[in-house]
């Protein structure tokens, strides 16, 4: 239901920025079903891996004008699954993401770096718990026809986001450092 | 106390295997609770083995008080065995009271550890054995003052934790009393595989 009005609203938060993109950036569809969101955490010293079963990307990238590209990935963060079923409890919570006040994370990238070969950057804003942060996520990215996989790994640290409250706020139980794969294929949809 | 109160029918020298099955989890989960409860408290634990450690001292809780639940109703509706009548009424009202004693324990230690999760500054949702999930107790979840009430939730299901270690080394000694010393047969009443007791006329009068 949520979810609805968050499709219903996606466009128009994009709006502003594909009217400011360059004729030349196309377009590409994101194949969510396909791509993983994932990201992994070190719990009392057992790492364990998890995902984001809603979230969507906007994305137009050129790669003769990655700089003129732009992205933005909008993530439901009451999707997150860890494969504990006590661990995805206490996630939702105020403690964590806090999903009744933030239900959502968001991505936003202007202009993509090229670092020769394969290999870019995505310079971008990324908000948490209502906290934004400039980081910049490293991806490759291999084209095939109208085909495109992009994959990228972020380390974050949980506690600047404010993610882990009170007694979570230490390394003790949970490690700070947490670490976000993106897995994304997508097809040109033209521009 | 109900007046319907049925003997077990088939030895009335024992108590029925319901309540022999009951007694014995509950015993049981007791002395693992009790040992689970003073290393999670007072070992220096490597975090992971003290968070499972937590974990399943909660799952083995939930599941004793599952456990005594079922049986106070089965216990009020099933008259057990009569103590053996050459048993001095001193040490009857003794027997009688430190059982009601050992009841009020069974519901009250469960019943605060279950609150004490309830205004835990970890906020952790309890997932019985990793499998199925438990609410929190109403209210105490959505106290705003927390931090202030978990110490004496704490203090009060660790102290009252003593208290029923205490009853239940009594209670295992006056069984041990009654079979070593006494050779009454009492014990045999709740053993799980019952020999027969024969060793005096079953008593007219009964045990409230």
């Amino acid at each position: 239901m949520k979810f609805r009005y968050l499709l219903a609203a996606l466009p128009l938060a994009a709006a502003p920025l594909l009217a400011a993109a360059p004729a030349t950036a196309a377009d590409w569809a994101v194949d969510t079903a396909k791509s993983r969101l994932g990201f992994s955490g070190v719990q009392t010293g057992a790492p364990f891996q998890g995902g984001f079963g809603k979230w969507s990307a906007e994305i137009a990238f050129d790669p003769a004008h990655p700089e003129a590209g732009h992205a933005q990935v909008t993530i439901d963060l009451a999707s997150a699954r860890s494969g504990d079923p006590q661990r995805d409890g206490a996630l939702p919570q105020t403690d964590w993401f806090n999903v009744k006040q933030f239900p959502e994370a968001r991505f936003e990238a202007t202009g993509f770096v090229a670092k020769g070969g394969n290999a870019y950057e995505a310079p971008g804003k990324l908000t948490i718990r209502g906290i934004a942060k400039d980081v910049v996520l490293p991806f490759t990215l291999e084209i095939t026809g109208d085909k495109a996989e992009a994959k990228g790994h972020l380390n974050l640290v949980r506690t600047g986001f404010g993610v882990g409250q009170g007694v979570w706020a230490t390394g003790e139980w949970v490690a700070l450092d947490v670490g976000v794969d993106v897995d994304l294929v997508a097809t040109k949809s033209g521009s | 106390m109900s007046r319907r109160t049925a003997r077990n029918r088939s030895n009335p020298d024992r108590y029925d295997p319901v309540a022999i099955a009951l007694h014995w989890v509950i015993g049981v989960g007791i002395l693992t609770l009790i040992a689970m409860g003073l290393a999670m408290t007072h070992l220096a634990l490597a975090p992971m083995t003290k968070f499972q450690l937590y974990q399943l001292h909660k799952s083995i809780g939930v599941t004793v008080l599952i456990a005594v639940l079922l049986r106070v109703p089965w216990r009020l509706t099933h008259r057990p065995p009569s103590l053996p009548t050459a048993m001095p009424p001193l040490e009857r009202r003794a027997a009688e009271g430190a059982h009601g004693l050992l009841y009020a324990l069974m519901l009250a230690i469960p019943l605060t550890g279950w609150a004490l999760v309830s205004v835990s500054p970890f906020n952790l949702p309890t997932v019985l054995y990793g499998m199925v999930p438990w609410p929190h107790l109403p209210v105490l979840a959505d106290l705003p003052n927390k931090a202030a009430v978990e110490p004496a939730v704490k203090f009060i299901h660790g102290k009252l934790a003593w208290v029923l270690a205490a009853l239940v080394t009594l209670h295992a000694g006056a069984a041990l009393r009654h079979h070593f010393v006494l050779r009454d047969g009492v014990l045999h009443r709740m053993l799980p595989f019952g020999r027969r007791q024969a060793q005096e006329p079953r008593p007219e009068e009964p045990r409230s």
